[in-house]
């Protein structure tokens, strides 16, 4: 386990979350989604809330990182604190995903081993498809498929088709496997604590 | 089995003199010699889809315009399309389902109103670019194959009517030449008239020669409208000027090519595009016209019925290091590895190329060789062709052989040349031949080492099983520069056991001594 400096794991009640996957810094996860084993969530800069009904599956990786600029501040001692990092609904993180962008829409879909750089805005309905990597600073329109070697664009006419059959399946399958982290946080209870 | 994958630097020279790397020659066990992609023939054995594997007759593929009746191509990304099942609701009338229940429970009285029916419907979908088929508005299908509707374009009419056309002239013009042969050529009444003897009508004959019946009526070709040119073509709208134009509704380069009919401009016109068919091919020497390369003839199998590879016969040379850096002018060695594939030692002779005059030579020689080859062929096939045809083996008639049309046609051979690449360094030849030991398996797993017999000539650095690695001496030339490369050549001349022999009296396996010229780079010279 790496050092549990100030490691701060909600995860809501109905998600599946694998023992196995590596969750570092303060991370929201919502109702819903599932976490394969060895998936990674580093909250390295700030908060990370994952929205409602994610996969993210084995040897992905989301990360909210500090950039160079704020490393030097946090060096020095002076870093305000950064904004959480919001993940919408929806998302499908495959395979091997590295995913680092500044915000991140709904109903989007990265594929295998793509990589998304931190300049990145994802919208919604968005489609980084295998082993595309973005690196410049750009904003995906909403519904932009992006495929092929060549990084080819095109818009998703279709609409998004919905994981829940996936996601029942696995919700089935996986405890039988694997240890779940046990859900610490109720939002009904929460709310009439408050 | 690195120079499968990416260019080699050692290349071997074909026996037409197109350099090559061994993994793309083949060895033609009756020549025997080397054959490259240029010294074969190259025969469709049979179609088939590559997606779902079926085997499809010829005929049948050229009706089906070499496509397949089931497989598709996404048109955005040119990937194989895949099928995809939702299940749909099917709303049903209340009357319709009054009369269903009554049918199938009969004494179930009340059918429930609130029963639903789900269906199966299928889209296609690309699995890369995630265009489906309901991007363009085909609605979905209720079977998986079979039913998807082909997009006729536009200009179908008029491209069948211009393909009528030219099919019409191409049988006139064929009819015209005939003609024009047949009058051209004199009657000759020197031999009884085959009629005479044989009972056959003029028409069966000219049938079964491939001429038409003479009482067929010519073909004319329908008059079609001409294409017309035109001046206007047009001004661009204006809002092209001022809107800003999206590029993700216009299609690409290549996705109008690979919708040839309609080159779509737009994306909402791109409709799913029938699979390409794929071949197996066999290869098939120029020169003896036996098989090097036959597949096996079902689709899903990878393996082949014949399969002459060059590196199953002839010795695989790879470059292991120079020596030294490469300096010019100054004495280096490279070391080689040469192994041997086959399963009778070989006896290796390592010489130098011949010089340009030399191979020159060999050419002039060679294709004299063919010449003389080829008449005596043509000559003794149509003496044959013609004894047939009269039944009467008395017949010397030289003056008819030079109706060609009767003499079958043989191969034509790819013209020797001499190797392009020149080389830049001198060689030194080892003053001894080597035994390269045979191709063994199952030494490998021997424990004990090696014993070496007999004292090794000095050039050997080492030898494994059928391995050799060996040195060999070269000089660059002293006027190269830095950064140019370094070629050597050699001429290894090895010894070739033929298992197969071309005459059937002789059972026992015939050696040969082959040569084959390799051109190595070794790397350039340094700073
Ligand atoms: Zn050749
Ligand atoms: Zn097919
Ligand atoms: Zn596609
Ligand atoms: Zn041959």
């Amino acid at each position: 386990m790496p050092p549990a400096e100030s490691n701060d794991v909600k995860i809501m009640n109905k998600s599946i979350v694998c023992e196995d996957s590596t969750l570092r810094g303060d991370i929201t996860i919502s109702q819903g989604c599932v976490i394969h084993p060895s998936a990674s969530i580093l909250a390295e800069a700030g908060p990370i809330i994952l929205g409602e009904n994610c996969i993210v599956e084995e040897y992905a990786t989301i990360a909210y990182r500090l950039t160079e600029e704020q490393k030097r501040q946090k060096e020095e001692g002076n870093l305000e604190p950064c904004p959480p990092l919001v993940v919408g609904s929806n998302n499908v993180f495959e395979v091997g995903c590295i995913v680092e962008a500044q915000k991140i829409g709904d109903k989007n879909v990265f594929e295998c081993k793509c990589y998304v750089g931190p300049e990145v805005v994802v919208t919604n309905g968005c489609v980084v498809g295998a082993a595309v990597s973005l690196k410049c600073k750009q904003v995906l329109p909403e519904s932009t498929v992006i495929y092929g070697r060549d990084c080819q664009q095109r818009e998703a006419i279709d609409k998004y088709a919905y994981q829940t059959l996936q996601i029942d399946f696995l919700r089935k399958v996986l405890p039988n496997y694997h240890h779940l982290r046990k859900p610490n946080q109720d939002p009904k209870r929460t709310r009439s604590v408050v | 089995m690195a120079n499968f994958m990416q260019d080699s630097v050692v290349k071997y020279a074909c026996s037409c003199g197109i350099l090559n790397p061994i993994s793309k020659l083949f060895f033609c066990r009756h020549c025997p010699k080397l054959r490259c992609g240029f010294c074969v023939c190259h025969e469709v054995d049979s179609n088939f889809c590559s997606n779902c594997l079926e085997n499809i007759p010829s005929s049948e593929a050229r009706n089906k315009k070499n496509c397949c009746a089931n497989c598709f191509n996404c048109p955005c990304c040119h990937h194989t399309l895949s099928a995809r099942a939702t299940t749909v609701v099917v709303q049903k009338k209340p009357e319709e389902g009054a009369k269903d229940g009554d049918g199938a429970a009969g004494a179930d009285a009340k059918p429930d109103p609130s029963k639903v029916i789900t269906k199966k419907m299928y889209y296609l979908s690309c699995l890369a670019c995630r265009w489906t088929s309901r991007d363009v508005g085909i609605p979905d299908q209720s079977v998986a194959t079979g039913s998807w509707p082909d997009n006729e374009c536009a200009y179908q009419t008029r491209f069948n009517a211009l393909a009528e056309y030219y099919q019409a002239v191409v049988q006139q013009d064929k009819q015209e030449r005939q003609e024009y042969l047949r009058r051209k050529t004199p009657k000759t009444h020197k031999f009884p008239s085959l009629t005479d003897r044989t009972g056959l009508t003029v028409s069966i004959i000219r049938r079964q020669m491939g001429w038409s019946d003479k009482n067929t009526q010519k073909a004319k070709p329908v008059n079609i409208a001409p294409a017309q040119n035109t001046e206007d073509v047009g001004q661009l709208p204006e809002s092209i000027f001022t809107q800003k134009i999206n590029l993700r509704n216009i299609t690409t380069v290549k996705q109008r090519h690979n919708q040839p009919c309609e080159q779509p401009f737009t994306i909402n016109k791109l409709y799913p595009q029938r699979r390409g068919l794929w071949i197996k091919r066999s290869l098939r020497c120029r020169e003896c016209e036996h098989n090097v390369i036959k597949p096996e003839y079902h689709p899903t199998s990878v393996k082949y019925r014949i399969q002459l590879f060059a590196s199953y016969h002839v010795p695989d040379v790879l470059l292991v290091k120079c020596d030294q850096p490469l300096k010019a002018g100054e004495p280096n060695a490279v070391i080689l590895k040469l192994s041997n594939p086959t399963l009778h030692d070989m006896e290796i002779n390592i010489v130098e190329l011949p010089t340009e005059e030399d191979e020159l030579k060999l050419i002039e020689e060679f294709k004299r060789a063919c010449t003389l080859k080829d008449t005596s062929l043509t000559a003794a096939t149509a003496m044959d062709s013609l004894k047939s045809l009269t039944g009467s083996p008395s017949l010397t008639g030289t003056a008819s052989l030079t109706n060609t049309s009767l003499v079958r046609q043989t191969s034509i051979l790819e013209e020797p040349r001499v190797v392009k690449l020149k080389v830049n360094s001198k060689l030194q030849p080892p003053e001894a031949s080597f035994i390269l030991n045979l191709r063994d398996d199952s030494r490998e797993f021997d424990d004990e080492p090696q014993t070496t017999t007999k004292s090794e000539p000095e050039f050997i650095v080492s030898r494994k099983s059928n391995k050799v690695y060996l040195s060999l001496k070269f000089i660059p030339d002293a006027d190269l520069k830095t950064g140019d490369d370094v070629y050597v050549g050699f001429n290894m001349l090895y010894t070739y056991v033929n298992t197969v022999t071309n005459t059937p009296e002789k059972k026992e396996p015939t050696t040969h001594v082959l040569n084959c010229r390799i051109y190595v780079q070794v790397g350039s010279i340094e700073a």
